[in-house]
């Protein structure tokens, strides 16, 4: 029954094949681009999912200082402009600005968190015998030579504003990691000891390890000990133990030698363990005094500040996720802020990606509107050149239904062959194609980084890098992300993914599918309202 | 009982009516010839007979039973073989499978269709190299011959045949007709539409249409 309708389709394919053929031409087109566009988009989701599949996802609260500055606006009482209390928010910020190691550790208990360590950073000056390592010219004789001054310069310097800019103007800055974890340089691979080994985290021992420059810089090795002091109080002295020293290649000493402040040169950047830190900084509490400093009047501690900060990591994007809703229940105020660098360098690696698979989505609209106008055309002359042939199959008394139907399998038939061909084309072009157009991407999106850079006076690829090829498969990323502590000396690179390796599956295949079935639909709609208006006797009649 | 009946039919084309209270009766086993001149509505008769236009007035009854009240598709596919005036053949396929499609859409089941419906036009003398061609690839005889093969393929028991013997020969023409006969005898209803004088004498019964516009 159906079958003869199948076998009378088919045979009156063959038998037209010239405009069948043409039909397939058309279609082919349309899949092809189908294809591509279905096939960016498909990339671009592979992509995420291979990447935040193999990401752990780390987070930090931070402190809102905006919305904190908001509050501290105050309303303009008795006809004055409102103003904004500006040593409110010195001490705000002073006090509230980090959370303590308990509010930390409490959040840590929310059942997404797979991982927690915390780093705490503090600057501390030098001695006469362990001075940092600095390109700046020293005014008076080299920094060798005259130790005491140099040391004095900044000092100087530091009473005035070090209290509130903690320590931008010290000599080192110092970390004190609760776990190995919380060297990220060191987890990413980017720095590593060389020489000694590493302390123990959880020991109050003064071990430390130090950079390579600093190392030679100073004339020390392994087993010697340094003496930092207190910036705010010179007699506090400080006496480490170097047990290891490190190399760290991420850290370009160049791009920091210009941005002035000493501590903040990688070089000079002190790990130990976080018990030995805190143990220093309760010491200068407790010995704390209060003094007034000469110039400004304002009063200050002589204790050192220090911040805390606290990495939280997940097993997955969903617990990153619940993460924050568990912290709120827990108690965390609106002034805090959770935020993932991860997912926040990892969006910036998807841009030319996700605009890609944008554009190829609007793409394939555009295509699928145009191709079932085109087919709608196409189906309803092939209909009316057919009118004839319509009038005789229902005239021997078959069905206008079955005509219909017939009609609707041969454009089935055709279009699901030229989709499966374009499939089977897009399918090897894809790959090439969509990284051809990704390559242009990630051209356009650096060279808006740069131009943005140029803006704010920076040379151009300052702030973003062109991957080198193949060297961005989607399998390892996620890892190579600015580090935490430098991210705000600089714009951070993005590692843009610039390469795809696979685009087409059976989900594709199956949304191509879906195509055919559409296109078929709604071209074969049009027939078949042709179709069923005939009336055989008319056709007959008007026979040419 | 006469199988095809008109009771008082009348038909037009819009305002222009070209039948007028007609009744005819058909029986099975007999052949019927239908004439008038060009235009007094031969082809539009037989096109009421064969359900694909409906008498504005009057009723047709098929069996005793309206014809209103049998479903057109299946009057036309398995009780009904029409051979029209202009064949009405699918040209892109064979005559061959011309024949197998009317079996199809009749419904007719069987793996020996192909067989049968080489007989049947071997039977009004086409050979099978002529069964395998396109039917635009046959003369207009042949093409004719086929549109009877197709006609007889479901079996009806009504047979309307508009000028079946238009573009033959006298020799094939007699051929064709003998066709007819026999199938009258083997008791089928046979109607043809003829204006040759021929062909009436070789009819059971003649209906005469007048031209409308003539009629007094
Ligand atoms: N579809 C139509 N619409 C309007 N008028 C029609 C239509 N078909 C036929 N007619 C008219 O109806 C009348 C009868 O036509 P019909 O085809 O039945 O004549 P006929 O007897 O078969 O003539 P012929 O011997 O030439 O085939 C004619 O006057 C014709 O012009
Ligand atoms: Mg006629």
């Amino acid at each position: 029954m159906i079958l003869y309708i199948i076998k009378n389709a088919f045979r009156c394919i063959g038998r037209s094949r010239g405009r069948n053929i043409l039909i397939g031409i058309i279609v082919l087109a349309i899949a092809l681009s189908a294809c591509l566009g279905l096939s960016i988009r498909q990339a671009a989701e592979n992509a995420k999912k291979e990447t935040l599949e193999g990401m752990s996802v780390t987070a930090t609260i931070s402190f809102d200082r905006q919305s904190m500055m908001g509050n501290m606006l105050n309303e303009g009482e008795n006809d004055e402009p409102p103003s904004f209390d500006r040593d409110a928010f010195s001490q705000m910020m002073g006090e509230a600005s980090g959370l303590t190691l308990e509010e930390y550790k409490a959040y840590a208990e929310a059942p997404s968190v797979s991982g927690f360590y915390y780093t705490m950073s503090a600057s501390l000056n030098g001695s006469d015998a362990f001075l940092p390592v600095t390109s700046d010219t020293p005014e008076e004789g080299s920094a060798a030579d005259a130790p005491n001054g140099f040391s004095q310069g900044f000092g100087g310097k530091g009473g005035g504003r070090g209290q509130m800019m903690m320590g931008a103007q010290s000599d080192f800055s110092v970390e004190g990691v609760s776990s190995e974890e919380a060297m990220t340089a060191f987890m990413q691979g980017t720095a590593s000891i060389t020489r000694g080994e590493n302390f123990d985290p959880l020991s109050d021992e003064l071990n430390c390890i130090i950079s390579e420059e600093l190392a030679t810089f100073n004339g020390l090795s392994v087993g010697d000990t340094v003496v930092l002091t207190n910036p705010n109080n010179e007699e506090e002295l400080f006496t480490l133990a170097v047990v290891g020293i490190y190399n760290d290649t991420s850290a370009n000493s160049d791009s920091f030698s210009m941005m002035g402040a000493t501590s903040t040169d990688p070089a000079n950047k002190i790990y130990m363990a976080y018990p030995a830190l805190n143990g220093i900084i309760e010491v200068t509490a407790q010995n704390a005094a209060t003094l007034t400093d000469e110039n400004t009047g304002r009063e200050y501690t002589t204790d050192i500040k220090s911040t805390l900060s606290a990495t939280y990591s997940f097993k997955d994007l969903d617990s990153y996720y619940s993460f924050e809703e568990e912290v709120r229940e827990l108690g965390l105020d609106d002034s805090y802020t959770v935020s993932s660098s991860d997912l926040e360098s990892f969006e910036a690696r998807m841009v030319p990606l996700n605009t890609l698979s944008q554009m190829a989505g609007y793409f394939l609209i555009v295509i699928l509107i145009i191709g079932a106008i085109i087919l709608i055309v196409l189906n309803i002359f092939n209909v009316r050149e057919r009118k004839y042939e319509i009038g005789v199959l229902t005239a021997m008394g078959m069905k206008k239904g079955k005509v219909a139907a017939q009609f609707l399998t041969e454009i089935f038939a055709v279009t699901l062959a030229a989709v499966l061909l374009g499939a089977i084309i897009g399918g090897t072009v894809s790959v090439p194609v969509t990284n051809a157009l990704l390559e242009g991407q990630v051209a356009q999106q650096t060279n808006r980084s740069d131009r943005i850079e140029e803006s704010f006076g920076r040379g151009p690829g300052s702030g973003s890098i062109t991957a080198p090829e193949g060297n961005a498969i989607p399998d390892d990323t996620g890892r190579e992300r600015p580090q935490g502590g430098f991210k705000n000396l600089g714009a951070a690179a993005v590692d843009y993914i610039t390469e795809i390796d696979s685009a087409m599956n059976i989900t594709v295949v199956l949304q191509m599918l879906g195509i055919a079935l559409l296109l078929t639909l709604i071209s074969g709609a049009a027939s078949m309202l042709f179709v069923m208006r005939y009336d055989p006797l008319k056709i007959l009649a008007n026979r040419d | 009982m006469a199988i095809l009946s008109l009771k008082n039919i009348c038909f037009s084309y819009g305002i222009t009516p070209v039948l007028e209270n007609l009744s005819y009766d058909f029986e099975k086993g007999k052949m019927y010839c239908i004439t008038g001149r060009s235009g007094a509505g031969k082809t539009t008769l037989l096109s009421l007979l064969s359900g694909l236009a409906a008498p504005t007035e009057g009723d047709i009854l098929y069996n005793g039973d309206s014809i209103k009240k049998i479903d057109k598709y299946r009057l036309r596919s398995k009780y009904i073989g029409v051979i029209f005036q202009s064949f009405n053949l699918i040209t892109k396929f064979t005559a061959l499978e011309n024949v197998t499609l009317s079996m199809d859409i009749a419904g007719i089941k069987g793996k020996d269709k192909k067989a049968r419906a080489l007989e049947l036009l071997a039977e009004v003398g086409l050979d099978e190299d002529e069964c395998n061609r396109r039917v635009l690839q046959l003369s207009g005889g042949q093409q004719q011959r086929v549109a009877i093969a197709r006609a007889l393929s479901c079996k009806p028991e009504i047979i309307l045949a508009d000028e079946p013997t238009g573009n033959l020969d006298t020799e094939t023409q007699r051929e064709i007709m003998e066709i007819f006969r026999s199938l009258a005898k083997k008791g089928k209803c046979v109607i043809l539409v003829s204006h040759s004088p021929q062909v009436a004498e070789m009819c059971d019964e003649t209906y005469a249409l007048l031209r409308h516009s003539k009629k007094k």
